[in-house]
């Protein structure tokens, strides 16, 4: 097998903060960490290593992804690897970034490592097998060798056991699995239920991920005095996409003025979103943003004012993290604003 | 109530001249016992068969499979209310051929509920029924009413099965058991101090009622699982026989009769009882299709466990999808009350293993097992077929679609075909994991 390695300039040897701006390097043999990486590997040869400011990959994905592509297209490889990136938050992004374009497009397996406070954690876990890394590059060695076992594994052909025994955080997807020590049911309940009895540790074979209450706001006391704002992720932006808002997993919003218009017209407004058929919204986007009923509500004196920007992402894939994020961004600014309530339209 | 379960240890089922048990050995008088599942006139054509362990057999499409048992005194008969007069299931004798079953098989026709399972290669252990030699009843019906409905109540075939199981059982009535199995539990308030004074345990079961047309739902004492609140009763009655499996749900989720009156769950309860564990009893609780009524469900078994002073509780529920609501409902309902729970069910994950295993999901649900997942997909290698392999492609069957089966007889399924194959009932030697 055959394999390819991306790291950042740090690991690179190209620099530190001064070169994270440095457009991919490419070299057609390992280099720096790439080596060890390669010694860790009987069955797997790495054969080039490409090098990567974090700014670059991270803030001109599109550019940066082109230049990688062009390389790797002239390659021949069956397993990707990139990191570890540890604690650091760019070089994690950048690395999930790269195995996520990697992996859709070559198709092979794509592995790296990262610390779970790093932000690429969260983001990319669901795209590539991200093992989890130590907090600096002290690890550089533990964390390369849990990468090589599992990439060992994956050239002999071996079978991948679940994420908590491989060492990698879970993708999100949930497999059966023959039962521990081949016991039944029955047992494991009864196991389960006087450890938890007794107030033991135990483990529940279905994790429900914990969720946040988020309580409600006071209902609106006057509708005539209110200032109202529209929040969507309908993915209706202006026709070119100035933000570049993703159309699906977005990790942007954007905010556009709507002062002195009385609707959305087609051509000039449409939706991103890749989670349905576009061509209705697309035709009238006021169905995404319903500038329209709420300027005609507006002089109904309905309410006072309808706020002069409206705010939009893409609902489809995005993770919950980054949703929070957007949501509180936004409240920010609609408080700042003195705006009074949201009509939030989801599709 | 004490109930003695007579145990016959069958090695092997063979046919022969008479219907009798000797020696580890099953013989079956083929003519004689066909003419018991003929008495329906609705049965046109049924035969029998013998299936081992290893044998590189398909069953498809099986409607039921049920224990052969006949009651010997202190009741009415293997399933009062259903084949036998109505009577108090639980006490008394009843003599078991142990370690095989009586798998009932459509010759040509399945549906939504029913499934499919294989002796030998791969798949064999995915279900009870490849570790035991099982006798076959493969039987087509007139009941022309529902031959081209999805669901199907399967009433000829799974009624001419449990008074087969029963017939055949009547060989070893008045012979001596091998074993005997002692089920006793006393009254609440009876039991000794030491007992008192450990954990009050309660067994909450949630079969599969959730039809509102009759004739489909879980059968308590031949009463429809549909039509009734949840109500305490003793284990005795669910190992006697007192529940009669539906004709609804995707198969894998399904608990099958054998399994209802086998239930491995009782038995490790019953294990626990006097040593961990005070053994309080059963809620039999439903599975509903309406919010209110799941709402109204769990409120009124949460009052039940709270009464008769259950401090912990283990919830099975029988499906998923729609019934992941009452499941999770019973379990958070339960920890609000301050009862510790367990739950086991099954998971739909999808077909890319990516959805939400549950349809309700709820933090407070912090003990789970976790027995099979009814998405997962599984590839078949061709092999002899008792029934017809085409009812899994033809007939809606929940883990089949057109197109499923190849030329050469290998096919493609989902989990929710293979019949009882996650067994809820806590037999599943199965469990999902995060990849």
């Amino acid at each position: 097998m055959k394999a390819i390695h991306y790291i950042n300039q740090f690991f690179g040897q190209v620099g530190g903060e001064d070169a994270a701006d440095s457009k991919p390097i490419f070299h057609d043999k390992p280099i720096g960490c790439s080596m060890m990486l390669d010694k860790m590997l009987p069955d797997i040869e790495v054969t080039d290593t490409v090098v990567c400011g974090d700014n670059y990959i991270t803030n001109h994905t599109d550019e940066a992804l082109k230049e990688i592509f062009a390389y790797l297209d002239g390659k021949k490889f069956d397993i990707f690897f990139a990191g570890p990136a540890f604690m650091a938050g760019r070089y994690g992004v950048g690395c999930g970034i790269v195995c996520k374009a990697v992996s859709e497009r070559y198709k092979v397996p794509v592995v790296t490592s990262m610390n779970e406070e790093n932000p690429g954690v969260a983001e990319y876990r669901g795209a590539c097998y991200i093992f989890r890394g130590g907090r600096k590059a002290t690890f550089m060695k533990d964390d390369l060798t849990a990468m090589a076992a599992f990439a060992e594994k994956i050239a002999k052909g071996e079978e991948l056991l679940p994420a908590a025994e491989e060492g990698y955080f879970p993708r999100g997807i949930r497999s059966e699995i023959p039962a521990k020590n081949g016991e039944t049911a029955a047992e494991r309940v009864i196991d389960m239920l006087l450890k938890k009895l007794r107030g033991e540790p135990f483990q529940t074979e279905l994790i429900i991920p914990k969720t946040d209450k988020i309580p409600p706001a006071a209902p609106v006391k006057d509708l005539s005095k209110c200032t109202i704002a529209l929040v969507s992720s309908s993915g209706v932006v202006p026709s070119d996409n100035p933000d570049r808002i993703q159309s699906a997993s977005a990790q942007k919003w954007g905010k556009y003025d709507i002062a002195g218009r009385d609707c959305l017209p087609a051509g000039e407004f449409k939706t991103i979103h890749a989670g349905f058929d576009p061509e209705a919204m697309c035709a009238v986007p006021d169905r995404g943003i319903p500038l329209d009923a709420m300027r005609a509500y507006e002089r109904e004196g309905k309410f006072a004012k309808l706020y002069d920007y409206y705010y939009v992402t893409v609902g489809t894939g995005t993770t919950q993290n980054y949703a929070a994020k957007f949501g509180r961004e936004i409240a920010a600014e609609l408080k700042e604003a003195k705006v009074d309530a949201v009509i939030l339209t989801a599709t | 109530m004490r109930l003695e379960i007579g145990k016959f240890k069958v090695k092997d089922i063979v046919f022969g001249g008479e219907t009798s048990y000797a020696d580890g050995i099953l013989t079956v008088d083929r003519e004689d016992a066909l003419k018991v599942v003929r008495e329906d006139k609705y049965i046109t054509d049924a035969e029998l068969e013998i299936v081992h362990p290893g044998d590189m057999v398909r069953l498809c499409p099986i409607k039921d499979s049920v224990e052969f048992r006949c009651k010997v005194e202190g009741g009415e008969g293997a399933y009062p209310g259903v084949t036998s007069p109505l009577g108090q299931a639980g006490m008394g004798r009843t003599h078991v051929l142990d370690g095989v079953s009586l798998l009932a098989v459509g010759k040509h026709w399945g549906g939504f509920q029913d499934g499919l399972l294989d002796m030998g290669g791969e798949y064999q252990h995915y279900t009870i029924w490849g570790d035991m030699p099982n006798l076959v009843l493969v039987a087509d019906t007139s009941e022309a009413e529902e031959r081209h409905e999805q669901q199907k109540k399967n009433h000829a075939i799974r009624w001419g099965a449990l008074r087969l199981a029963e017939h055949i059982a009547q060989c070893v009535r008045d012979m001596e058991p091998e074993e005997t199995d002692v089920y006793e539990l006393p009254p609440l308030a009876a039991r000794d101090e030491k007992t008192k004074a450990l954990p009050g345990v309660v067994y909450v079961l949630q079969p599969q009622t959730q039809m509102e047309a009759l004739g489909y739902n879980t059968l308590v004492y031949g009463w429809d699982g549909n039509r009734m609140l949840p109500t305490l009763m003793h284990p005795n009655e669910l190992l006697d026989g007192c529940l009669v499996s539906g004709s609804f749900m995707p198969s894998s989720s399904k608990i099958s009769t054998y399994e209802f009156s086998t239930n491995p769950m009782i038995k490790k309860l019953y294990e626990q009882h006097g040593r961990t564990i005070n053994f309080l009893g059963v809620i039999l609780s439903t599975l509903n299709p309406k919010m209110e009524e799941k709402a109204r469900c769990v409120q009124i078994a949460g009052q039940i466990a709270v009464a008769i002073g259950a401090q912990a509780a283990v919830v099975a529920e029988e499906g998923y999808g729609n019934p992941d609501v009452d499941y999770t409902a019973m379990l958070v309902e339960l920890e609000r009350l301050g009862i510790k729970t367990v739950g086991i069910s099954d998971e739909s994950t999808g077909r890319d293993g990516a959805s939400q295993p549950l349809v309700s999901m709820n933090p407070a649900t912090d003990a789970l097992v976790t027995t099979g997942n009814v998405s997962q997909f599984y590839k078949m290698p061709a092999m002899k077929v008792i029934g017809e392999l085409e009812a899994l492609a033809r007939d809606g069957n929940s883990g089949g679609w057109e197109g499923c089966i190849n030329p050469d007889g290998s096919c493609v399924m989902e989990n929710n075909g293979m019949f009882c194959a996650n067994h809820i009932s806590g037999y599943s030697r199965r469990s999902c994991s995060d990849f």
